[in-house]
């Protein structure tokens, strides 16, 4: 098997380590800049990109059965799944569907404006502030 | 020296369970079962970031205003110490590879000191939360932010960091154990799945963190 090579080299790890690190200072810096609407992609790109390295290096999935990257593979499309049809589902209610008092979509006004244009909720959906339990 | 241990074990190796034919096809079965455990933990790490998109899709304000007071610092500092454990635990595999003992014990100790130096973080971490009243739903009371949803924000900060901090505990728990094996020389070149394993929980704790780290703390 390649994994009983006496020859490997430990050099690959430690420019793994580099491009992480390099990784975080690019979302670190990102991040702080608060870069509106690209801000979000951009960390999950960074995000996605180390994880590969991590899985694929690290974890030597790059090296080893077709099996193991079909397991983890499968996993990671049911998470896309999960998290992207749950959020369509809760974007695309029309404003009827989410009554006052209702856990979503709430947020105050006045509140938002302070909080700059970069974090309105999307047109429509700025509701009754009345029977919206105000944190103490 | 395999061969001696053969002898000894009436003809096949010490490690080989007696189910299979050979220890490549054992050590193969016990990656497929660590990558099917692996996926079956990230998605029960899913259903909070489900929860987490449809929060922060609902109060955006409050999700970014909470994370702007977090504490940032921590959360980075804490990102590099678990990319490096990630990294001392990689070499550590590498050397149980090549038949060096030392330096893979040494490295499993670095990787359970970063461990610790994570969880220390994130208890000075916590503290200031607690202190401050950034906390989860009535508990909640700090001033500088005052938008529904807030609390929301701080429920799945700790529900998050907690299981990962959880996750953390396991797995210097298996490292432990793998340390004190790889010391007694359990492993050798030509066996040490045992780490292999240990290693790719560890990883995904990294994993789940580099996640955590510009969802929770950099919106």
């Amino acid at each position: 098997m390649a994994e009983h090579d006496q020859h490997h080299s430990a050099l690959p790890y430690f420019a793994v380590w580099v491009a992480l690190i390099a990784l975080t200072a690019t979302t670190y810096f990102t991040g702080r800049a608060h870069l509106g609407t690209w801000a979000l992609p951009l960390a999950l790109a960074i995000a996605v990109t180390k994880s590969l390295l991590v899985i694929l290096i690290f974890m030597h999935l790059w090296e080893q059965k077709g099996a193991n990257r079909l397991v983890i593979a499968t996993s990671f499309v049911f998470v896309a799944l999960l998290v992207s049809l749950t959020v369509s589902d809760v974007g695309t209610r029309f404003i009827l569907a989410t009554p006052a008092g209702a856990p979503f979509g709430t947020d105050l006004p006045a509140q938002l404006e302070e909080a700059g244009p970069e974090h309105q909720p999307p047109a429509g959906r700025i509701g009754e502030p009345k029977g919206v339990p105000q944190p103490k | 020296m395999a061969s001696e241990a053969a002898a000894a074990h009436g003809g096949h190796d010490p490690h080989l369970a007696h189910h299979f034919t050979s220890l490549d096809r054992q050590v193969d079965a016990a990656r497929l079962g660590m990558w099917l455990f692996l996926s079956t933990e990230v998605l029960l790490f899913a259903g909070l970031f489900v929860a987490y998109s449809v929060y922060r899709y609902s109060f955006p304000a409050a999700f970014a205003a909470s994370s702007r007071t977090s504490e940032i610092w921590a959360g980075t500092v804490n990102t590099i110490v678990l990319i490096s454990s990630s990294l001392t635990v990689a070499l550590a595999i590498h050397f149980a590879r090549i038949d060096r003992r030392m330096p893979a014990v040494v490295c499993l100790a670095i990787t359970l000191l970063f461990a610790l130096a994570f969880l220390g973080i994130k208890a000075v971490e916590y503290t200031t939360h607690f202190r401050e009243g950034q906390l989860p739903g009535a508990y909640y009371h700090f001033e500088q932010v005052r938008l529904p949803g807030a609390s929301m924000y701080w429920a799945l900060y700790f529900l998050m960091t907690g299981l990962h901090g959880f996750h953390v505990l396991a797995g210097m728990t298996v490292l432990s154990v793998i340390l004190v094996r790889t010391w007694k020389r359990y492993y050798s070149s030509r066996y040490y799945v045992g780490i292999e394993l240990a290693g790719l929980y560890w990883h995904l704790v990294d994993l789940i963190w580099i996640f955590l780290f510009p969802l929770l703390y950099l919106i």
